[in-house]
């Protein structure tokens, strides 16, 4: 069979196309985080003088994180549309499958992260002109930011579960995200052990010290530790890290997939 | 993939149930639609009917009870059933960021077809159903369009067995004929259609079997002229003539019919004549009266409906 004619295939471009249609999506998702890009490089565009590094630099990664935490909205609305609008239930009457419908949207919103951080890089690397190691520690921090962006899918598929209609889900989500942000420290800091119990904690702080803080890859993979809430290194080495932020995307897309054959149990 | 040739039942429903709390959506329903037949299920809202739709569709679970399609359980062989079923739902249900082409393809994907066949089909069935050519997307349509791409997304896959929960509601006269005429030629190739209506014209005009539902029960089951000679009442024929002498022959002619019990005169040259059996003996009054007159002045027939039909048997009117 054709990979353009697998049905998860035929699914995700249907959505991307969909999402690409519609104007509130992509301001959404992209003129969100362009916006406090901006609005963040004018107030902190100053030179570390013992670095040379413009401090800025320092916070694209948390601005990144926050881009793709929005993800948490796009699947929060994506699934309850479906469900409350009766297409969920009418592709039931076909033989779709659940799974395909579940991987088809995991393709569009993995799409739609790459678009949006890739957006993200332009502005903040190539427009900007933001310090980063190498392209290499880049590559890193997009696939850090791309496994969270799925982590936050899944967060949404759990807020779609719950949610009537898509006001409420981009509600629940809008209000989940933004204390979740802050309270992770990724956009401005947060002394505060809880930050290790916020998904973007993990995403952010991996992504920093790979493109901004590390002395390469090697280092930073078998001899470099996460750096807490303190601004002091931690017990966990950054594959440990790595691994956390892994499981907890399995878990959170295990958990919403769940919950959401649950709640639309036939 | 249409019913199996030996066994001309082709959606066997056993004693359904399905119940929503204290509410018994579906009670203990049993019926027998057969192979190419175009059955009509007529009831008020809320009667039952989509529900029982969905069951049948698979995407409701019976509390208890089961049917087969095409002697697939819909409890244990879901995978198989949505394999031979066409779903039109009572709502519009489509992606309105979408056009209508975009819409149509999308599903014939969904049931495997390649992509190529599947532009091919869609074009063909939009065409016929006049809504082939439109760029815009699918929730700028009007209501008659919007109604016929969600018909055309439940048949694209040619299934040989289609559910159409109220396929014309909200529909003009002209789109609504434009509907049934091809509802008639899906039973003309063979398919075996379900059809949901309240419209008591839709489920006469097109149906070969009726079942009348009603609080979640059946409480008629025959074809449209079954239904109305046992349970219609009586059809009335009003002639005015234009002599008096005329109205005595008449009343003498009718004597020798023996379906016809009595008849009322309305003033001095207006019979209503009562009677039973339909369109066969109303033609045979008509024959009767031929011989002996051959003018009249007016002449008003009132067949009954299922209208009359659905009041006789539970006293409420069908829209009520």
């Amino acid at each position: 069979m054709k990979v353009l004619e697998l049905k998860s295939v035929v699914i995700a471009l249907k959505n991307i196309k969909e999402k690409f249609r519609s104007w509130q999506a992509i301001f959404f998702g992209m003129g969100f985080p362009i916006m406090f890009t901006i609005i963040f490089y004018l107030m902190f565009h100053d030179v570390d003088p013992e670095t040379g590094i413009d401090v800025y630099s320092y916070s694209i990664p948390g601005m990144i994180t926050y881009a793709v935490c929005l993800g948490t909205t796009s699947a929060a609305i994506v699934f309850t549309r479906d469900k409350s609008t009766g297409i969920l239930e009418r592709l039931d009457t076909m033989p779709t499958g659940r799974k395909n419908i579940f991987l088809g949207t995991l393709i569009s919103e993995s799409i739609f992260l790459t678009f949006q951080i890739i957006v993200m890089f332009i502005l903040s690397y190539a427009i900007l002109g933001q310090y980063f190691v190498g392209y290499f520690e880049l590559l890193i921090g997009f696939l850090v930011s791309l496994l969270f962006g799925i982590l936050s899918v899944g967060i949404g598929i759990i807020i779609a579960s719950f949610s009537k209609n898509e006001e409420a889900a981009s509600g629940i989500a809008l209000t989940f995200v933004m204390p979740v942000i802050f309270a992770s420290g990724a956009m401005v800091p947060f002394e505060s052990q809880i930050v290790y119990f916020m998904p973007p904690y993990w995403a952010k702080q991996i992504f920093l010290q790979f493109t901004v803080l590390g002395d390469g890859l090697t280092s930073n993979l078998y001899s470099s530790s996460m750096i807490g809430y303190t601004a002091t290194e931690t017990s966990i080495p950054i594959w440990g890290g790595i691994l956390i932020l892994i499981a907890m995307t399995f878990l959170f897309i295990f958990i919403g997939i769940k919950l959401f054959q649950k709640k639309t149990k036939l | 993939m249409g019913c199996k040739k030996k066994i001309s039942i082709c959606i066997e429903i056993q004693n359904l149930v399905k119940n929503f709390k204290d509410v018994k959506a579906v009670n203990g329903i049993s019926l027998n639609i057969k192979e190419g037949e175009l059955f009509g299920l007529l009831g008020p809202n809320g009667a039952g009917k989509t529900t029982l739709i969905r069951m049948l569709t698979t995407t409701l679970t019976p509390s208890s009870g089961d049917a087969k399609i095409n002697k697939f359980s819909i409890k244990t062989q879901k995978n198989e059933i949505v394999k031979l079923i066409g779903v039109c739902p009572q709502d519009n249900i489509f992606y309105n960021e979408l056009t209508a082409e975009e819409n149509v393809i999308f599903v014939a994907q969904m049931h495997g077809i390649p992509l190529q066949e599947s532009k091919e089909r869609t074009n063909a069935m939009l065409q016929k159903l006049g809504i082939a050519g439109k760029k815009r997307w699918a929730k700028k349509f009007s209501g008659g369009m919007k109604k016929r791409l969600n018909l055309v997304m439940s048949l694209i896959h040619e299934p040989k067995i289609l559910f159409l929960d109220e396929p014309t509601a909200g529909l003009d006269p002209q789109a609504r004929r434009i509907v049934w005429d091809f509802i008639r030629e899906l039973k003309g190739k063979g398919n075996t259609i379900l059809l949901l209506t309240h419209d008591m014209l839709e489920a006469d005009a097109l149906s070969d079997h009726i079942a009348i539902i009603d609080n979640g029960e059946i409480i008629a089951n025959g074809t449209p002229a079954e239904l109305k000679d046992e349970h219609g009442g009586e059809n009335v024929l009003e002639i005015s003539f234009y002599k008096e002498a005329d109205v005595a022959i008449m009343k003498n002619q009718l004597k020798e019919i023996s379906f016809v019990q009595n008849w009322k005169e309305f003033g001095e040259r207006t019979l209503l004549i009562p009677f039973r059996g339909g369109m066969k003996n109303y033609l045979k009054i008509l024959q009767k009266m031929s011989e002996k007159i051959i003018d009249v002045e007016n002449m008003k027939f009132r067949q009954n409906s299922l209208e009359d039909v659905f009041l006789n048997l539970t006293g409420r009117r069908l829209r009520d």
